[in-house]
């Protein structure tokens, strides 16, 4: 397709501000490809955001180097993905109508999605465990919708999604609390803008106008029912909100979820349904035939296919250009969440913000929100950061937050954070999901630039992808025997005592608690075991254990022992996430 | 009369109670009575007791057959679930393999000591992966099963703990340990920096604090950064020290987790239950000893206050009269803690105090003073330091008279 003059000179304009740059680019089929050195990282992001900006481009990749660019990372990893490569391309391991790349809600979602039909699905992961990305560090917030612009493909499938969510807990077992949320408005809202405004009608903005913009803006996004609350009213809601709240937004459809939790759910139900999950199979390239991938080759071998999607999450990038249909970049964004004591769950009922406008570059919105298991968390910040896996927390940004979140409610005890953790957004530069047919590979779904709210949107997204796998020419009957329940794992948490009375008369595992903090027991974590949990961290994802205030101090050496008799390794072969745990036995000795 | 917590704090207040008539029961979690002197294998405990210097476990023993002598009842493995307390009887909900334990009883000592406080705890930057653990974890690793925790060991944490765990390491068999303090100096026991630092040429750095920890899948180091007086990092002076296992040894705080729940007066200062002079907690017929209270440097100590809860405990029983109101007793300015934090009983012996000062001084006096600052009581310390728990007898008579009573490091 010839590119579109005016989008030429749009880019051409965006690219003023770096004009002594020597920066040069071109356009193929909407997709702009950035060539060219910069000054900074920062910069790179910035030049890439620029062009995002502008008016009919699909997608930006940027080529531009910076000072400093990590060519030897870049090299090595090509070296390793090479070798990989070359050892398992003739090794088939596998025959699958479609295979999904990527075991965090994204893939797993449309892995389950597929398997309502009559097609083999494969999902390929490349950690010993789903939900390992961006799934298992986020704020677990299924947001209603109001926040994403309204020509986005976030907005469509974030509204649709969101209410997608009873169905789906219901049906998949997973913790599910629709408690809502309430954005508080206080004289700190425009404080930067009050200069502007005479003070007899700054409280009148921030009470009357301000609120009913916020309603007007969810109202234009398609998500109805948010409502104003003033006075009493607030505190009525939300006991412990700050004093001077003068007006709050409510919207009524805000839930939380443990996205971990919904993640390893659809993989259960998929798996139980037919599908193949391969996990430490890292996909490293393609075989191609033309314009159509033959096979998905992995460190574990190679799956032939005839549908491919990508869900990658901040390597999609990188898997679309191996595929040979290079049509956005990531640049990740990375966000820091600080997590607190049970005990202070009942301080907090709705997901919580104060509006501060403009946004703080880093933090951007965020909030404080209850978790399903009655946790409080304070986040995320927003930082661009180089490195993909980049979950580094700096002490800086505790105390960023800390700071910032410290005028949304009255008091709070902030020494009780037990925990903080980063996860990373996998943005592209349109700032938009990317969920499209590849332009030049003909079987190749992206399913990309899933940032947030791609959580609250999985049920929607996996519905849409399924929709253009069936656009691409999958043909897509349904199946008779589909199961859509999963079982969630038992536990005796909130189980009454004649109830584990007679569990343990039933099995005496159900009667040795492990994981004190947490009330974890022995029987718990061998089904998470069985469920296909190979690592110590998986076996908290499914069960909690090691999640309380010592953070595993005192239940892991009992973890290891149950995981390590049941998978039948020694203790210096487990894994943590996908590092060593421990070294060998002390002296040398054996056991 | 249920004891929560088999550790020789709760071993001692059972073998009194028994000895003194009362039905006891012991509930504790892990597979084996001894809390957690079981995993220290050092020796050093009972030189205030016994005038010798036994090792954990054996310091335990003397504990545990005393147990099995009086037959006192005991359950290992045994989680407590619940407790619920009304007026009189109180209910104890455990659970073990066996089942679900429901005890009713009249009183109940807690003994559920302390656990390691983690790095997130102290704001450690950087990465989560493995290789990042707790000394008690590590001994308990190390000498229950067999294992070593890595290679190249840095331990955080220059107190008697970090110490011991640094030595044992290099006993079996790590390449390489290195310790990192913010204090000028050790915080432990003199005799513990010759006999496990000195003596075996580990290398330290005072002054020192892991900035963050690097590495993504398993620890590739660390970044250090030296520190002021204050333990404020100076910038500039970050290094970065390769190793592949990080062990944290930065203090113990009480398992009160429960006891809060149960809605018992915290202390944010030793972060146990709020206690009276034979350490029961603000929930009447509700004891709290041990490290559960405060942490305790010699389990002497830590025992001598299971002994004076089973005097508290019969006092209780049998209905002794309170005060009016009790008498607050506080720490001042320059102490960090104390305990016990009121003295509740009309009659009973002088009361026993434990105290952290927060300052370091030789020859130091502890005033005691009413509640219009005249000065009721003082007592000479040869050297108080903010990592020596201190005891003090004050006589009762002398508390009679005061309002209340500040304590405080001169
Ligand atoms: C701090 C933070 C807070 C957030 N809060 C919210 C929120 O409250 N609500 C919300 O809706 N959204 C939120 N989000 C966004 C949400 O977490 C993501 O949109 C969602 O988890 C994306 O899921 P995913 O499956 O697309 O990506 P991921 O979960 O990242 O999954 C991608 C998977 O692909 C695998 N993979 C990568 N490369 C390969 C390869 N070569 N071979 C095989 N496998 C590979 C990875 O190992 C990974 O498991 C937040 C995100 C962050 C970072
Ligand atoms: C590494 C180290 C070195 C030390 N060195 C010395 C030394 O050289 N000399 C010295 O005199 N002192 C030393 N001490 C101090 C001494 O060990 C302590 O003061 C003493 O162990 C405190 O005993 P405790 O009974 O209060 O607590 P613990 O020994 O911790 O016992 C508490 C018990 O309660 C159990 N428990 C907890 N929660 C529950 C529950 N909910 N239900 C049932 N059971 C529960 C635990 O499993 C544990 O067994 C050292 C301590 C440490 C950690």
């Amino acid at each position: 397709m010839p590119s579109n003059p005016r989008v030429l000179k749009n880019v051409e304009r965006a690219l003023n501000r770096y004009k002594g740059y020597n920066i040069s680019f071109e356009v193929r089929d909407g997709i702009v490809y950035l060539y060219g050195r910069v000054k900074s990282y920062d910069e790179w992001v910035d030049v890439g955001l620029r062009v995002g900006k502008v008016k009919g481009v699909e997608g930006v990749v940027n080529k531009i180097v910076w000072e400093g660019f990590p060519w030897d990372k870049v090299r090595d990893r090509e070296v390793r993905r090479r070798r990989v490569y070359e050892e398992n391309v003739n090794r088939v391991i596998g025959r699958y109508d479609v295979v999904v790349i990527g075991g965090g809600v994204t893939g797993t979602a449309i892995a389950r999605e597929l398997t309502k039909f009559q097609v083999t699905v494969a999902l390929v992961e490349k950690a010993p465990d789903v939900a390992v990305g961006a799934t298992k560090a986020n704020n677990g917030m299924i947001h209603a919708g109001v926040e994403p612009p309204r020509n986005t493909l976030k907005r469509k499938l974030n509204v649709k999604g969101c209410l997608m969510y009873e169905r789906w807990a219901e049906e998949l077992g997973f913790s599910f609390k629709r408690i809502g949320s309430l954005w508080l408005i206080t004289p700190r809202t425009l404080a930067s803008f009050k200069k502007f405004i005479p003070e007899p009608f700054y409280k009148v903005v921030l009470k009357y106008l301000l609120p009913y913009a916020i309603v007007l803006k969810g109202r234009l996004n398609s998500v109805k029912g948010l409502r104003v609350v003033r006075g009493r009213k607030i505190f009525e809601m939300e006991p412990n909100a700050v004093k001077d709240a003068l007006a709050a937004v409510y919207v009524p459809w805000t839930a939380i979820v443990d996205p971990y939790e919904v993640a390893i759910a659809l993989a259960e139900n998929a798996l139980e349904n037919g599908a193949v999950i391969y996990t430490n199979a890292e996909v490293v390239g393609f075989i191609k035939e033309g314009d159509r991938i033959k096979g998905v080759v992995t460190s574990r071998g190679t799956l032939l296919c005839r549908y491919v999607v990508n869900a990658a999450g901040v390597y999609a990038d990188e898997i679309a250009e191996m595929a040979g249909s290079p049509e956005y970049t990531i640049h990740p964004r990375k966000g820091v969440i600080l997590l607190f004591h049970k005990s202070t769950g009942p301080l907090v009922k709705h997901c919580l913000a104060e509006i501060i406008l403009p946004m703080h570059p880093r933090t951007k919105g965020g909030g404080i929100n209850p978790t399903v298991h009655g946790n409080v968390m304070w986040g995320p910040t927003a930082t661009e950061t180089e490195d993909k896996e980049d979950t580094s927390v700096d002490k800086e940004d505790i105390e960023i937050l800390l700071n910032k979140y410290s005028t949304i409610l009255e008091s709070f005890p902030v020494e009780k954070l037990i925990r903080y953790f980063a996860g990373v957004r996998a943005a592209t530069f349109t700032e938009d999901f990317v969920i499209r047919p590849a332009k030049w590979v003909s079987n190749l779904l992206h399913v990309a630039g899933i940032q947030s709210p791609g959580l609250a949107s999985a049920p929607a997204i996996a519905e849409y992808a399924v929709e253009r796998l069936r656009e691409m020419g999958l043909e897509l009957r349904e199946r008779p025997d589909f199961n859509p329940r999963r079982k969630p794992l038992r536990t005796i948490r909130d189980a009454g005592l004649e109830e584990i009375d007679q569990l343990v008369k039933v099995d005496s595992r159900w009667g040795n608690v492990v994981c004190g903090c947490e009330m974890v027991t022995e029987l718990e974590v061998v089904e998470a075991i069985r469920r296909g949990a190979k690592t110590l961290d998986a076996i908290k994802r499914r069960t909690r254990a090691g999640m309380g205030e010592c953070q595993g101090s005192r239940c892991i050496l009992r973890l290891a022992e149950i995981l390590s008799r049941e998978l039948g390794v020694t203790f210096s072969e487990l894994l943590k996430e996908e590092g060593e745990l421990f070294d060998g036995f002390v002296r040398g000795e054996s056991p | 009369m249920v004891v929560i917590g088999g550790g020789p704090s709760g071993l001692a207040a059972s073998v009194k109670l028994e000895e003194k008539g009362y039905d006891v029961t012991i509930l504790e979690s892990e597979r084996e009575l001894g809390g957690i002197l079981m995993q220290c294998i050092h020796d050093g405990f009972g030189t205030k007791l016994f005038n010798e210097a036994f090792s954990g476990p054996e310091f335990a023993c003397k504990f545990i057959d005393r147990v099995r002598d009086l037959d006192v009842e005991y359950f290992t493995n045994t989680f407590v679930k619940s407790v619920k307390v009304g007026s009189s009887l109180k209910e104890v909900v455990a659970l073990n393999r066996q089942g679900v334990l429901k005890l009713s009883c009249r009183a109940i000592v807690f003994a559920t000591g302390c656990r390691e406080r983690t790095p997130f705890e102290i704001k450690v930057g950087g990465t989560r992966p493995a290789g990042v653990y707790t000394a008690g974890m590590v001994q308990r690793l190390v000498n229950v099963y067999g294992v070593l925790p890595g290679k190249k060991v840095l331990i955080v944490g220059g107190g008697d703990v970090g110490m011991i765990v640094a030595r044992h390491l290099l006993l079996e068999g790590v390449e390489e340990v290195t310790i990192v303090f913010p204090e000028a100096w050790f915080a432990g026991l003199a005799r513990n920096v010759q006999q496990c630092v000195l003596d075996f040429g580990i290398p330290f750095k005072p002054r020192t604090v892991v900035k963050e920890i690097v590495g993504k899948e398993r620890v590739d180091g660390a970044v250090l950064v030296n520190v002021d007086e204050q333990w404020k990092p100076i910038e500039g002076t970050e290094v970065f020290h390769p190793c592949d296992t990080i062990i944290f040894s930065v203090g113990l705080i009480p398992n009160s987790s429960q006891l809060e729940e149960m809605g018992a007066e915290i202390d944010p200062r030793t972060r146990g239950p709020v206690v009276n002079e034979y350490f029961e907690t603000s929930l009447k017929g509700v004891f709290a000893v041990g490290n559960l209270v405060t942490v305790f440097d010699y389990v002497d100590d830590a025992v001598e206050t299971a002994f004076l809860a089973a005097e508290g405990v019969e006092k209780y029983l049998q209905g002794e009269e309170r005060r009016e109101k009790p008498t607050p007793l506080s720490p001042g300015k320059y102490l960090r803690l104390m305990v016990p934090h009121r003295v509740e009983w009309a009659d009973g012996r002088d009361v026993v105090a434990f105290f952290r000062s927060s300052v370091e001084k030789e020859n130091c006096w502890i005033v005691a003073k009413d509640g219009s600052g005249g000065e009721i009581f003082r007592t000479l310390k040869r050297y108080v330091r903010p990592t020596l728990l201190e005891r003090l007898e004050i006589h009762r008579d002398l508390v009679d008279k005061a309002g209340r009573v500040v304590v405080d490091a001169e």
